[in-house]
């Protein structure tokens, strides 16, 4: 589903890059965990492939197409969806409408459809009640939850988290990975994780580690 | 277009920030209407002056030319003194004038004295002795003028005396147009108590020059004089208790069988007084310049116009200041706003939004805050522009009033007797009348149309400005770092 080929970035200096070369295939319905110390770049290859920025070298291919040819705003709104460690919810919105808006910007199949919304929420544990009230007035796991309900409302098959139980305790952690999981063998979304928690990576289907400007893929 | 929606669940979400940004957006809109009422309200002040106040052209006797022609004969025959003839200006000439565009009506003025027979003068004291020319204990005139100033009008109405409400009807009526070829006349009240005369009564005029026959006169009405007019009198001259009004047909009867059909002098008045200078060059085409001049009178219209073209230069420099103020006032409370909104446009990026969706965005909520704004300062901003604009008007006809005060010349103006502007009040009378001049602040629909113009142009030009911002910014940044 979603390939890189020779991929590389440096932030200065070309000699001193973050990673190079790399070539990976990810594919619809697994879940995949990178991780890495900090500063090793795995943050810096999650927004590669979410679309946030470009590479200096090399390629990434969803579907074999190249995300140049596809638009990055394009790859952001229809193909990829991005969960963050801070959540980054609407802080002026409630639940609901943190998913009606993600809904309505991605032309998601249920677009505008409160009740699906409801649902998907509902789901995930955030009440009908909550579902109304401002975000700001929700625990982290609670918030957290919300980004993901959100990430399911949309159509993109796509679906990247970096750190994404990093601000969580255990109990929030382990239910979020599994709504991950749920995402990935559920929905057959492509869902990968970028942690430096290998509790959390193991529960992954595949396991890469960034070291020496290189992935390698974990047993 | 999900931009509307989350643009109001933002106004209303962030309640003290929107109440803030309309108090501020308020206040600068307020003084943009104040200054686009100042500046309508002058444009129609400034045109109602033009009704009110007015503009005169007057035909007269060519003064200078007669001069010349009397020079020139004081040269060729030196054995008698040469007098200087005045051509009294022949009606069927003033008809000719009266017809040009621009004219709305005219007023035929033709003076002269005559003496009292059957009623006794007002005499005035001074340290100079007594004005009085004629009556018992007066001083004889030198000349062999009458000691009653006869002034033959078309209409008192139309008079500079009474149009400007220097002198009043006391009682009875003013002479019309319907007094020619009566021998009714208008006393001065002075003039009437002392002689007990009263609406309905006659009273006994003998002329002063030709037959010097007796007259009678029915007294039809009774007037004021000025304050002004009587304190001017000079030692010399007559009291001007002692004028009277009659049809100028009869002060023609009074000055002679060869006077019939002419006037001393003819004052039109122009309707648009913008419009004179063209109505003197016409007219000067249908006149033997020769015998006679027409002259112009804008004077009151010009100090008015003036004192509004300060107001409407002002009003208009309040709206474009307070406009840029406003405009960048806005914009730095916008940047600051979208500063503080940098990860909100981060995630929106994150989602696949478009930029111009943001900034459409940004655009909708400040509307939402200007069109409340808009209706807020449409309440405020006539309280404002009234404080204002009187400020302005009373500051401007000061100016006016101390500018014009070193030009005005006593005893000038025309020689055209009632119809002329001269003599020393007339100054005074036209700064007056541009002190009197109020600006009347009234908030139209136009007006408002303007103001939601400028709204909406100060809030897409601060939205333009904060956009540089958005443009640039990388979602990378701001959400993964």
């Amino acid at each position: 589903m979603l390939k890189t080929e020779g991929l590389g970035y440096w932030y200065q200096d070309k000699d001193q890059p973050l990673f190079q070369g790399i070539d990976l295939e990810f594919d619809a319905g697994q879940s995949y965990a990178i991780l890495g110390h900090s500063g090793s770049g795995k943050t810096t290859f999650l927004s590669l492939i979410a679309g946030l920025d470009q590479p200096k070298e090399g390629d990434i291919k969803l579907n074999e197409r190249s995300l140049k040819q596809i638009g990055l705003t394009n790859f952001r709104r229809h193909d990829v969806s991005i969960v963050f460690q801070a959540y980054n919810l609407f802080t002026y919105m409630s639940p609901l409408n943190n998913l009606l808006t993600a809904m309505a910007i991605t032309d998601a199949a249920h677009a505008g459809d409160k009740a699906y919304a409801r649902q998907v929420l509902s789901d995930l544990g955030i009440s009908t009640d909550l579902a109304e009230r401002n975000v700001q007035h929700l625990s982290g796991g609670q918030q957290q939850r919300v980004a993901i309900a959100r990430t399911m409302c949309c159509d993109a098959k796509l679906v990247v988290a970096d750190e994404p139980t990093g601000n969580l305790d255990e109990d929030n952690t382990k239910e979020v990975i599994q709504q991950f999981q749920k995402i990935a063998h559920e929905q057959g979304k492509c869902v990968i994780i970028v942690t430096h928690e290998p509790d959390v990576a193991s529960q992954c289907d595949h396991q890469f580690r960034l070291e020496n400007k290189q992935f390698v893929e974990l047993a | 277009m999900n931009f509307f929606k989350r643009a109001w669940l933002n106004v209303w979400a962030k309640k003290g920030r929107s109440v803030l940004l309309i108090l501020v957006s308020s206040a600068i809109l307020m003084f943009v209407l104040a200054g686009l009422l100042i500046r309508s309200a002058a444009v129609k002040a400034t045109s109602q002056a033009k009704a009110d106040v007015g503009a005169t052209v007057t035909l007269s006797a060519n003064r200078q030319a007669a001069f010349k022609k009397m020079q020139s004969r004081t040269t060729s025959s030196k054995s008698s003194r040469p007098k200087m003839t005045l051509t009294p200006v022949k009606l069927s000439d003033a008809v000719k004038v009266a017809q040009l565009s621009n004219i709305s009506s005219y007023s035929v003025t033709s003076s002269t004295s005559v003496n009292a027979s059957s009623y006794e003068t007002v005499s005035t004291s001074t340290g100079m002795g007594s004005s009085n020319s004629g009556g018992p204990g007066g001083m004889k005139s030198a000349t062999s003028t009458g000691d009653t100033q006869i002034d033959g009008v078309t209409a008192t109405s139309l008079t500079t005396g009474f149009s400007n409400k220097q002198s009043k009807i006391t009682k009875g009526r003013g002479i019309t147009a319907a007094d020619k070829n009566t021998n009714n006349v208008v006393v001065e009240k002075d003039l009437a108590s002392q002689n007990n005369l009263t609406v309905g009564d006659t009273l006994t005029v003998k002329e002063a020059t030709g037959d010097k026959d007796k007259v009678k006169l029915k007294v039809v009405g009774i007037y004021k004089a000025s304050s002004t007019s009587s304190s001017n009198a000079s030692p010399m001259s007559t009291d001007p208790a002692n004028t009277m009004y009659t049809s100028y047909t009869l002060a023609n009867t009074f000055k002679g069988s060869k006077y019939a059909g002419t006037a001393d002098s003819v004052t039109f008045n122009v309707s648009n007084p913008a419009k004179v200078s063209s109505v003197k060059t016409a007219g000067k085409k249908l006149i033997n310049t020769s015998k006679y001049s027409l002259s112009t009178d804008d004077a009151s219209y010009q100090t008015v116009k003036a004192s509004m073209d300060n107001v409407e230069g002002f009003a208009n420099k309040i709206v474009w200041l307070v406009a840029i103020a406003g405009t960048i006032i806005l914009a730095l409370i916008v940047i600051l706003t979208i500063r503080e909104r940098r990860f909100e446009i981060g995630v929106l990026l994150s989602l696949g939004e478009a930029r111009w969706k943001i900034i459409a965005q940004f655009f909708t909520e400040m509307l939402m805050v200007i069109v409340v704004a808009v209706a807020i300062a449409g309440v405020g901003g006539k309280f404002v522009g009234n404080q204002l604009g009187s400020q302005l008007v009373s500051q401007s006809a000061t100016t006016t009033q101390t500018t014009s005060s070193g030009t005005g010349q006593p005893g000038g103006g025309e020689p055209s007797g009632n119809g002329g502007s001269g003599g020393p009040g007339s100054t005074g009378q036209m700064a007056k009348q541009a002190t009197d001049m109020k600006i009347a602040v009234t908030v139209s629909a136009v007006n408002l149309a303007e103001l939601g113009g400028f709204g909406l142009a100060i809030t897409f030009l601060s939205i333009m400005i904060a956009s540089g911002g958005i443009l640039r910014l990388e979602p990378k940044k701001v959400l993964i770092s």
